[in-house]
């Protein structure tokens, strides 16, 4: 799809595909996990494809630059106009944002000095729009790139999920980290409709590591206690001989998968940290998820898809109060995380990605200090060989809307074209199309990739 | 059989006198194999599940089914499986009973052989965790095992069902059907209104409320206040904001979540969009047929309805809300905006206002004067679709699998089997001659929810082994010729281990209920409680959040790592306490001596998995106690055991 109007018209073709989220449909994603569920556990009772049995792929070209990714989602939006795409309204105090001028880029110093110092590495997608304008649904469709109201929306897995079935294959003995971790994001999107192995694990991470790693009573009688358990259930945990079949059966492999990750120097050296090691990093929670996705990637244990979450960004009030210290967290967290990884050597091969579900209403602020939710809003890339120290596209002098599209598709960037980023970037097929969704009718990466509605932004590696 | 002899041999008085053996006799010798079935075809995707086989899935289909591959392992084990997990030695018998009736029939005129019945210890479990979401009693357990009446396995369910925990656990099946949350993505509910609703919930079921009245009551309720007056959070979760000032939006999501709830027909929101043809061809013949001007003929019943906030002043919480009739809203769904969630309502000739008929069965519309919403209950309740969708949802919870799958996505041109589809679509339910019987009987019954569990529960069905013996084909699925496992909800691991440890849940703190509830089936929702750490417990048995993710039965690392390490269930290993606050261990441990450890194993098998130890694990664990020489090393062999038992594959599955 070439530019903004063919894009248009054939969004026209499509609606429900990508309604505006102010205009929702409410299919809720729950509705369709009755779905789902039948299709996960109950799937064999459908008549279904079995799990991944059959994927087709158009050939897609892909990047292929990447073994990592770290997507860090901005959760309540954060106001385009006084970070990544900084424009000066009559409310702007200059003395706490400090506007100066690197690299050509307009950037508030004053609140993220450090970024600023590196913003040769990033290159700022400023001509992005979001579809939706509500806090969850926006936040859904960024994590499953397509809209969570739409049919397959609402089985959609999380992009890190897709990502973890993927790259199962690469997987060699000895890596026993998740493929997919998610920190500090309670509310991430699951494995959407396939297995629940696939999808994020969840944690906060802390000093003592990963939770539930260790067992009170030691490694020694832990170890001694395991052996006792697997030689009173082998019976059961072996489905050539276990007369409750191959589900219960497999119940085993997530113990063998839990156990490999308990008393092990590996993941407690990834896992855990040093408050010394923190305070580099903030030291705040999200600086702690900077560096646990540093030294886990630096591990190189079998993750491959980080997803950060930091919140507090819906600034209907009192912006400028506000924001400055939030800004210093992701300040601190995201510089100090691009020092470590070019440190530990995965810098090169990690894409890092960093984005809010929208953006703020540019201008003056509200009566209540603060800005409201709009759609325009941007997206920074850094890492995996991507040319930085630039911007892709503009907006008008107040940031309401592009004037420059900035990439090769000549029209606005869509979450569902920085989900193809990243499947380029990992060298997954952004047009692979799995049939064992449970609707049977074929689930996309990237939805209407076969009609090339969306595609990969190559431009940032030009 | 051996082993359970012994067993009793042993245990002696200990907690099993009187048992009678001759209720556990040897397993049946089964003649399993009969010719094949025909293939089965699709019931769902149609002509697209063709257009995959064309491109080589039909060659494979036989090994995609897990199931399949599950149950073609079984194969080779019978003698063993028969010597360690021995079935009852009572055949199968075809009751007259509707279920079993259908059931049978359809198995017989496939000649498909059904698993043995199960025995006694599995069914009392079964049963146990499938009507009340926990465990039995050890007492209990084997009061029902040596308990020679024939009718025991009909009255322990008619037990089961007047207790306090049947209330608990169907309050969370309907709260997670209705989505009773908190905060949905549209409407703040409060904990104060999502409590209430809960609590109406809780009510309608002690009171065994007609299941019809409780869906009258959800569909027309009308009041000023939605932290007090529960039945107003069905309505409420159907608020849509941003929308057309007209309300459009909000009259769609009601119609929406009613037919999906109610009907199990989640196209009608597809229909409430655009027409069916062109978008559900491939999905229902009823879909691409079905209009949106029929789907808004449903959606006006609710054009009279207005969801008013009602600011608190002082408030305690922002505000609550009134559901109210012909206020704000005061002509029928009209065809008057460009913008909202869905595409544009725009006059159909001259179609202004579209006047509420019902889209289903025979139609209907209100009666003079009568109140829009009573009058969709009373058309809605009185469809026999209303009471295939509820049983269909009920059964789903016992079969693990619907008559009708996906359970909410029926297509009514294909329930009929004397008026099939055109090919190549087929009968949509398994059994649709047991699925309108089973309808039709829970609307001749009252709509009894309890009759209906009951009769599924009783049912030779429902009691067959989740084993098999012979050759397992993916076709007998269909027929419900075995049971099939089922990975235990979040919330029954969680209970099932305070009950079966005796150490107490002091964790779920739910303020806005008054302080701690002692079970996690009594909890109120499924998001954010309860606090920390209990929450990332039961959100690991993936418990879903009645909002964007639907409970799911699969497994997960998270399930693993919790069940091995956590804290929760760490503590509740441990000897430890005196008297009536002592643990499960300590108890075992103070009631049989070193020279009884085999007691302390079959007691601490049947309090935790509900059936002896077999031989071999009787074997491995007693050998692990006689290497325990000192009251240390014994104690630690018995909590160590505990463990072992909370981490078993069938502690996490019902089966």
């Amino acid at each position: 799809m070439q530019n903004e109007k063919q894009f248009q018209r054939e969004l026209e073709r499509r609606p429900h595909l990508h309604r505006h989220g102010a205009m929702r449909p409410f299919f809720t994603r729950r509705g369709f996990f009755q779905l789902a569920g039948a299709g996960v556990t109950g799937s064999v009772l459908l008549d279904r494809p079995a799990f991944g049995q059959q994927v087709t792929r158009q050939g897609g070209k892909t990047i292929d630059k990447a073994k990592n990714v770290v997507f860090i989602l901005l959760t309540g939006a954060p106001s385009h106009i006084d970070t990544f795409d900084f424009k000066k309204t009559v409310d702007t105090p200059l003395d706490i944002l400090k506007p100066d001028t690197i690299k050509g880029i307009v950037w508030p110093a004053g609140i993220m000095p450090k970024i600023g110092n590196k913003l040769g590495e990033f290159a700022i997608a400023r001509s992005v729009r979001s579809w939706a304008l509500q806090h969850n649904l926006a936040q859904s469709w960024a994590q499953i790139g397509r809209s969570p109201a739409a049919a397959l929306g609402d089985i959609a897995p999380n992009i890190g999920a897709i990502v973890a079935v993927e790259k199962e294959k690469d997987r060699v003995p000895g890596q026993v980290f998740p493929t997919f971790l998610a920190l500090n994001s309670g509310a991430a999107v699951g494995s959407g409709y396939l297995p629940a192995a696939y999808g994020p694990l969840k944690i906060t991470p802390a000093v003592a590591g990963l939770p539930d790693t260790r067992n009170t009573d030691g490694d020694t009688r832990f170890n001694s206690k395991y052996d006792f358990l697997q030689k009173l259930d082998q019976p059961l945990r072996n489905a050539a001989v276990s007369p409750y079949g191959s589900e219960m059966a497999g119940y085993d492999g997530f113990y063998q998968a839990g156990k490999a990750m308990m008393f092990n120097p590996a993941v407690d050296q990834a896992f855990r940290f040093t408050t010394a090691e923190a305070a580099k990093y903030g030291p705040s929670g999200f600086g702690n998820a900077c560096l646990n996705a540093a030294k886990v990637l630096g591990a190189r244990g079998g993750t491959r898809y980080i997803m950060i979450t930091l919140g507090g960004w819906d600034h209907h009030t009192n912006i400028y109060t506000a924001l400055p210290p939030l800004a210093k967290q992701l300040d601190d967290g995201v510089s100090a995380l691009i020092d470590d990884l070019k440190a530990n050597g995965t810098y090169d091969e990690t894409l890092i990605v960093i984005m809010g579900e929208f953006g703020r209403t540019p201008g003056a602020l509200t009566a209540t200090d603060g800005r409201d939710h709009y759609i325009q809003q941007f997206a920074a890339f850094a890492g995996a060989g991507i040319t930085g120290g630039r911007t892709l596209g503009s907006t008008d002098a107040s940031g309401q809307g592009t004037t420059d599209f900035g990439w090769s598709r000549d029209r606005d960037i869509r979450v569902e074209d920085i989900e193809a980023t990243i499947y380029s970037a990992l060298g997954i097929d952004w047009t692979s199309v799995r049939y064992d969704d449970p609707f049977g009718r074929g689930f996309y990466y990237v939805p209407e990739s076969n009609n090339d509605l969306y595609g990969p932004i190559h431009d940032l590696w030009a | 059989m051996t082993n359970i002899r012994k067993w009793i041999a042993s245990a002696g008085a200990a907690i099993v006198a009187g048992m009678c053996l001759t209720a556990l006799a040897t397993a049946q010798e089964e003649a399993a194999q009969g010719p094949g079935v025909d293939h089965s075809e699709c019931s769902l995707f149609g002509p697209n599940r063709d257009r995959h086989g064309a491109s080589g899935l039909a060659a494979e289909s036989r090994k995609r089914f897990r199931m399949s591959e599950l149950t073609t392992q079984v194969v080779p084990l019978l003698a063993a499986s028969k010597a360690r997990y021995a079935v009852s030695s009572t055949p199968a018998a075809v009751s007259d009973s509707l279920i079993d009736k259908h059931l049978f029939t359809a198995m017989q005129a496939a000649s498909v052989t059904p698993a043995p019945r199960t025995n006694d210890y599995e069914f009392c479990r079964r049963v146990t965790y499938d009507l009340i979401g926990r465990p039995p009693t050890p007492e209990r357990l084997v009061q029902f095992v040596t308990n020679g009446d024939p009718n025991k396995r009909a009255a322990y369910v008619d037990e089961l069902l007047t207790r306090p925990e049947w209330v608990d656990k169907w309050q969370m099946f309907f709260s997670d059907l209705f989505e009773n949350t908190q905060n949905n993505n549209q409407v703040n509910r409060f904990a104060e209104g999502r409590d209430a609703f809960y609590k109406y919930l809780k009510e309608s079921l002690t009171a065994n409320k007609r299941y019809n009245v409780i869906a009258t009551e959800l569909i027309s309720a009308a009041g000023g206040n939605s932290y007090e007056d529960g039945k107003l959070g069905f309505v409420l979760g159907g608020f849509v904001t941003g929308g057309p000032r007209t309300g459009q939006d909000i009259f769609d999501q009601l119609a929406a979540n009613t037919s999906e709830k109610f009907l199990g027909i989640a196209h009608e929101n597809c229909v409430l969009c655009h027409d069916g043809r062109g978008h559900l061809d491939p999905l229902s013949v009823w879909g691409r047929r079905e209009t949106r001007l029929k789907s808004w003929q449903l959606a006006a019943f609710f054009s009279r309805t207005n969801h008013r906030r009602v600011v608190v002043n002082p408030p305690a919480n922002p505000y609550y809300y009134a559901i109210e009739d012909n206020t704000t809203f005061r002509v029928d769904y009209p065809l008057n905006t460009l913008t909202g969630n869905r595409p544009q309502r725009q006059p159909l000739g001259s179609i202004r206002n579209v006047s509420p008929e019902y889209p289903f069965a025979n139609g209907g519309k209100p009666n003079p004067g009568e109140n829009y919403r009573v009058a969709l209950a009373r058309l809605l309740t009185a469809d026999i679709q209303f009471s295939r969708a509820a049983v269909n949802y009920i059964w789903k919870q016992f079969f693990v699998r619907g008559i009708v799958e996906p359970a909410n996505q029926f297509d009514l041109m294909r329930l009929d089997p004397d008026n099939p589809p055109a090919e190549p679509w087929t009968i949509q339910p398994t059994n649709p001659a047991l699925l309108n019987a089973l309808a039709k009987d829970f609307a001749d019954n009252g709509f009894d929810l309890k009759d209906l569990m009951r009769k599924i529960a009783t049912s030779d069905a429902y009691q067959l082994s989740s084993r098999y013996e012979g050759t397992w084909k993916p076709e007998y699925e269909k027929l419900f010729a075995r049971k099939f496992v089922r990975r235990l909800w979040g919330e029954e691991v969680m209970d099932t281990i305070v009950q079966t440890s005796n150490i107490a849940n002091t964790q779920l703190n739910v303020p806005s209920l008054g302080g701690r509830l002692p079970w996690a089936m009594q909890l109120p929702d499924t998001f954010r409680i309860p606090a920390e750490p209990l929450g990332s417990f039961l959100d690991s048995f993936l418990r879903g959040n009645r909002i964007e993710e639907e409970r799911r039965l699969d497994g997960s690392v998270l399930q693993a790592l919790n069940l091995m390490n956590d804290a929760f269930v760490h503590t509740r290993t441990r000897a430890s306490g005196t008297g009536d606050a002592a643990s499960l261990a300590r108890q075992l441990l103070t009631k049989y001596t070193a020279i009884s450890n085999n007691l302390l194993v079959n007691e601490m098998f049947l309090t935790v998995l509900n059936r002896p130890a077999t031989e071999e694990e009787l074997l491995t664990a007693t050998s692990a106690f006689s290497r325990a020489t000192t009251a240390a090393t014994r104690q630690a062999q018995a909590e160590d055991l505990l463990w072992a038992l909370y981490n078993k594959v069938d502690f996490v599955y019902n089966y």
